[in-house]
């Protein structure tokens, strides 16, 4: 919608070329070199799981792993992410087998609304990549750049202990997709 | 704190009802495909929206000029409100608030011209063309410049909202004659919602029809508002709720549809508009900020003789639901505990600040504070115990609450045994690591109604029906925010019909689809579309037990239906499966659905606040608090909340939990850090990063304690959880700071600056 527009063909010269794999496929794009990774990710390449909430920082809903590592997508300017590796939450299932995070997530009730989620997981995921085994307060440190209104967060953190302890190592072998009960 | 219990709460299996099944949104939710209102725009091509909002709190607006806006190329329409088709008025209890102001705006969130535009951005930058010109007036921003006699009046009628009472007994002469009075004041803040799914969504014409996909908290009603509005009939008008990013009451004004419903319908394309966070708490209603005084009068041995409370509210610029705010505020006054003589008046007074109204806790979460607040003042005035003076007085099977009505279940006493039990009061330490860290321990039980209550109309409705592929439908209007209905509905029709869950799909708020079930608010849905959903369930059940008694000969009471299969009592081998049954039941004609209404009734409170049922049910509960605080610093940290609730049953305690903890730790949000700050009007913190919300690092550990004592009407025996997760926290907190520290923090939130200055101020240090 936006290059059918007077404007947006004009901004179009100033456009940067943005190269980059995201969730394994790489991406060819066009952009306006001030657009945040985030609006990159929304809106054009459609991967509407990433959420904004404060585009400040400061939420964490915008989470996605560059590089394996968290960051806020709202504070990134995309053609920062030239030849980088973008993971976002539609891609940490292998197919219709849910990560291990996202298996605890499931089974431990730490989803309600469900907006906070995919910045959550993918803190987890990276956490739990660094740290298998963590306490308590380590997990609750590394969510911290993670706001959620609804859970009070105790089933959260219950959740990603749970994931540490069904090992997030072995997640190819897909063991933990358990059936639903 | 390394050694903190995490509750390791896992799914199970039996019955439906009371069972901790995962959700069926979850899977969606953790992979990213579920699409919030912001998400439906995407992909889609579409018009974009942006509105103007007000540049001074109140003013007169002379002029508004469009002609600049529309000159650029990519702005397709620039509205003001004589373009509003309808009465441009919209408010959920009196229709006060223009959706485009046309003559006056009066506080700094009001509307003054929607921008329609092929991009957002160009939406944007249009609307700064839009040139408006302003009178401005004297703005009043304190309940005390509202009630100056030479106020600037906000409303034809002047500032007052309205006034709530309660005359119960001769307080003032029972006051006079109590052997020990108290006397405490708190004043609360300004919160804001914060729900992180900020209002976003489309608008399009189906036809005739203008359908709007974005997040309310009542579809139906907010179709008529509407409606109404923009001068259509209500059948010309859809509304369908996406998934949805929590609400807390934040959404149950309307807002974002009405310009998404109007720039559809003026341009006849389809509309796209999101509030940015800043807008988003800009124009959002908050918590009433109120003032209470609160008097206890008590005889020697603690009996309580009398209550007398004064309240205040800060209303904001228009009415929104704070009139019922107000009620509730006045019939929770003295919340779980007997009182035979009490007077309250309750005062709500226009601002030229946010509006305020519905949020969790609803003017109850307020007043909870003060009355616990009076309560550990009075114990301390007779050199009681806390405990023991909450217990002479805590109401007990067969009294009424302060309204008069009496209640069927009073667990009071049981919600409050069990907080003090797992918190370890009787063998609590005072220790501290180090000394100028102190540790307090604080106590609050909660008393509290469900539902719209005081004679107003509340119904829920749902439709049970079976597809051809046996699966099993709910459609119920209620709206889904985060809060786990969806699950609720699916476990409570698998237990009516006799099925197992999974065979369960729910089909939730569409005006279109599905029958009308009031909102998602006042802790309500659990216990009145649980209603609706388990006596349309129980109506299917019967029909397919009917079946059953055309193909084997046995009489229907010696049947029973579960898991998909029927059985016969005395021999559970002998069985029919549910597909047999419904193979059947399609050849004899069948309808194999059903549709049910609840709708208990309840009566208005009368001049002097009294009714027999102001509320359908009453919950209990009960929470423990211990914190520690630094004395140095004021800063204060909760270690550990138990929070006891009577839920009548859970229908799935899993989710039960989650709503409690999710409450608690709002509730420790409102007592420590959360405050919207204005300065003359104007929000200075409409933002994370200035806005505090509690993060992982500022939960302690939160024990929640669930009790089933079954209610009578509610579905399986359940009430609800919602709000009293949230009313009980803050008093609890505010306790423990008090025990702590030997002072009381009068104002909300405790933050360290204001706990550290009441330590300065206090007698004696
Ligand atoms: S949206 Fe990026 S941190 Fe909030
Ligand atoms: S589940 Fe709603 S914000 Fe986390």
């Amino acid at each position: 919608m936006i290059g059918s527009t007077p404007e947006a063909a004009g901004q179009a010269e100033r456009s940067w070329s943005l190269s980059f794999t995201v969730n394994g496929e790489r991406h060819e794009l066009a952009i306006q070199p001030e657009r945040t990774l985030l609006e990159v990710l929304r809106e054009d390449l459609h991967l509407t799981g990433t959420k904004g909430a404060c585009l400040e920082g400061e939420c964490g809903s915008c989470i996605v792993l560059v590089d394996g590592v968290p960051q806020n997508s709202c504070l990134i300017l995309a053609p920062q992410m030239e030849g980088r590796e973008v993971v976002t939450i539609e891609g940490l299932a292998d197919g219709t087998v849910l990560d291990p995070v996202q298996r605890a997530f499931v089974d431990h009730g730490a989803v309600q609304c469900g907006f906070c989620t995919p910045g959550v997981v993918l803190s987890t995921k990276a956490l739990l990549a660094g740290n298998p085994h963590p306490t308590y307060d380590e997990v609750r440190r590394g969510l911290e750049g993670n706001i959620c209104r609804c859970t009070g967060y105790m089933k959260v953190l219950a959740a990603a202990l749970a994931a540490a302890r069904a090992g997030v190592a072995d997640d190819a072998s897909g063991q933990a997709d358990r059936p639903r009960p | 704190m390394s050694d903190i219990r995490v509750s390791e709460a896992a799914p199970t299996s039996g019955a439906p009802v009371g069972r901790s099944a995962t959700r069926s949104d979850a899977r969606d939710k953790v992979t990213g495909k579920t699409a919030y209102g912001g998400d439906r725009a995407v992909s889609q091509e579409c018009l974009h929206a942006h509105v103007l909002r007000a540049a001074h709190p109140h003013a007169i607006v002379r002029r508004i000029e469009t002609g600049p806006a529309l000159a650029d190329p990519d702005v397709v329409a620039v509205f003001t409100g004589k373009d509003v088709p309808g009465t441009n008025l919209h408010g959920m209890i009196r229709r006060d608030q223009e959706l485009l102001a046309t003559s006056r705006v009066r506080y700094c969130g009001d509307a003054v011209a929607l921008v329609v535009a092929r991009t957002r951005q160009a939406a944007e930058r249009a609307s700064k063309l839009v040139v408006v010109d302003y009178e401005p007036l004297p703005g009043v921003f304190t309940i005390a410049e509202a009630l100056a006699p030479d106020a600037a009046a906000i409303h034809p009628e002047g500032n007052i909202l309205g006034r709530q009472r309660i005359r119960k007994g001769d307080a003032l002469a029972a006051m006079a004659e109590a052997d020990v009075v108290v006397e405490t004041e708190f004043s609360t803040q300004s919160v804001d919602h914060a729900f992180l799914d900020t209002e976003a969504g489309v608008a399009y014409l189906e036809g005739e029809v203008l359908t709007i996909e974005a997040a309310g908290q009542w579809v139906h009603e907010e179709a008529r508002l509407l409606a109404l509005a923009l001068g259509l009939p209500f059948e010309r008008v859809r509304i369908i709720q996406p998934p949805t990013g929590g609400a807390f009451g934040g959404r149950e004004d309307l807002g974002i549809q009405l310009y998404l419903g109007l720039a559809a319908l003026l341009t006849g394309q389809r509309v796209e508009l999101a509030y940015s966070r800043a807008e988003s708490m800009i124009a959002r209603h908050k918590r009433h900020p109120i003032h209470i005084r609160y008097r206890f009068g008590a005889r020697r041995d603690g009996t309580l003789v009398a209550a007398v409370v004064e309240v205040q509210a800060d209303e904001g610029a228009y009415a929104s639901t704070g009139k019922a705010v107000l009620r509730k505020a006045a019939s929770h006054a003295t919340g779980p505990y007997r009182v035979p003589n009490v007077h309250v008046d309750v005062t709500g007074v226009f601002t030229n600040n946010n509006p305020t109204g519905a949020m969790r806790g609803f003017g109850a979460s307020q007043i909870a504070i003060a009355y616990e607040g009076a309560m550990d003042k009075l114990a301390a005035a007779l050199g009681m115990d806390r405990v023991e003076l909450r217990r002479r007085n805590l109401l007990l099977p067969g009294d009424a609450v302060t309204t008069s009505q009496i209640l069927p279940v009073v667990s009071a006493q049981e919600c409050m045994s069990a907080a003090l039990e797992r918190i370890g009061w009787e063998g609590r330490s005072y220790e501290t690591p180090a000394p100028h860290l102190k540790r307090g321990y604080g106590l609050s039980v909660v008393c509290f109604g469900l539902g719209y209550g005081d004679g107003f109309p509340d119904a829920s409705r749902a439709r049970v029906r079976f597809t051809d592929g046996d699966r099993l439908e709910v459609y119920t209007g209620a709206v889904e925010v985060g809060q786990g209905l969806v699950q609720m509905a699916a476990q409570v029709a698998a237990q009516a019909v006799g099925v197992t869950i999974d065979r369960v799909d729910v089909i939730l708020a569409d005006t279109a689809r599905t029958p009308e079930a009031g909102s998602s608010s006042a802790t309500r849905q659990t216990f009145f579309t649980g209603s609706a959903v388990r006596k349309a369930g129980v109506e299917l059940r019967h029909q397919l037990l009917d079946i059953v008694g055309t193909l084997l000969p046995v009489h229907p009471d010696e049947l029973d239906l579960a898991d998909d299969a029927c059985f016969e009592r005395a021999d559970p081998t002998r069985r029919v499966p549910l597909s047999a049954i419904l193979q059947e039941g399609r050849r004899r004609g069948y309808p194999l659905e059903a549709e049910a209404i609840f709708e208990p009734r309840t009566i208005c409170q009368d001049d002097a606040g009294q009714s027999v049922r102001a509320f359908v049910t009453y919950l209990f509960a009960s929470h423990a608090a211990e914190v520690l605080v630094d004395v140095e610093t004021g800063e204060v940290q909760v270690q550990r909340i138990v929070a006891v609730h009577d839920l009548g049953k859970a229908i799935n305690p899993l989710a039960a939990e989650g709503q409690i903890e999710g409450g608690v730790v709002q509730g420790i949000g409102m007592a420590l850090m959360e405050e919207v700050v204005r300065q003359r009007g104007r929000l200075l913190n409409p933002n994370f990063t200035d806005y505090i919300v509690p993060t992982a690092m500022d939960v302690p550990e939160i024990i929640p304690v669930i009790l089933e004592n079954p209610d009578p009407i509610g579905p399986f025996g359940a009430r609800g959880v919602g709000e009293p997760p949230l009313i009980g926290t803050p008093p609890a907190i505010l306790g423990a700071i008090h025990d702590a520290i030997g002072v009381q923090i009068g104002q909300t939130p405790a933050t360290a600056e204001r706990v550290w200055r009441a330590l300065q101020q206090a007698p004696g240090r």
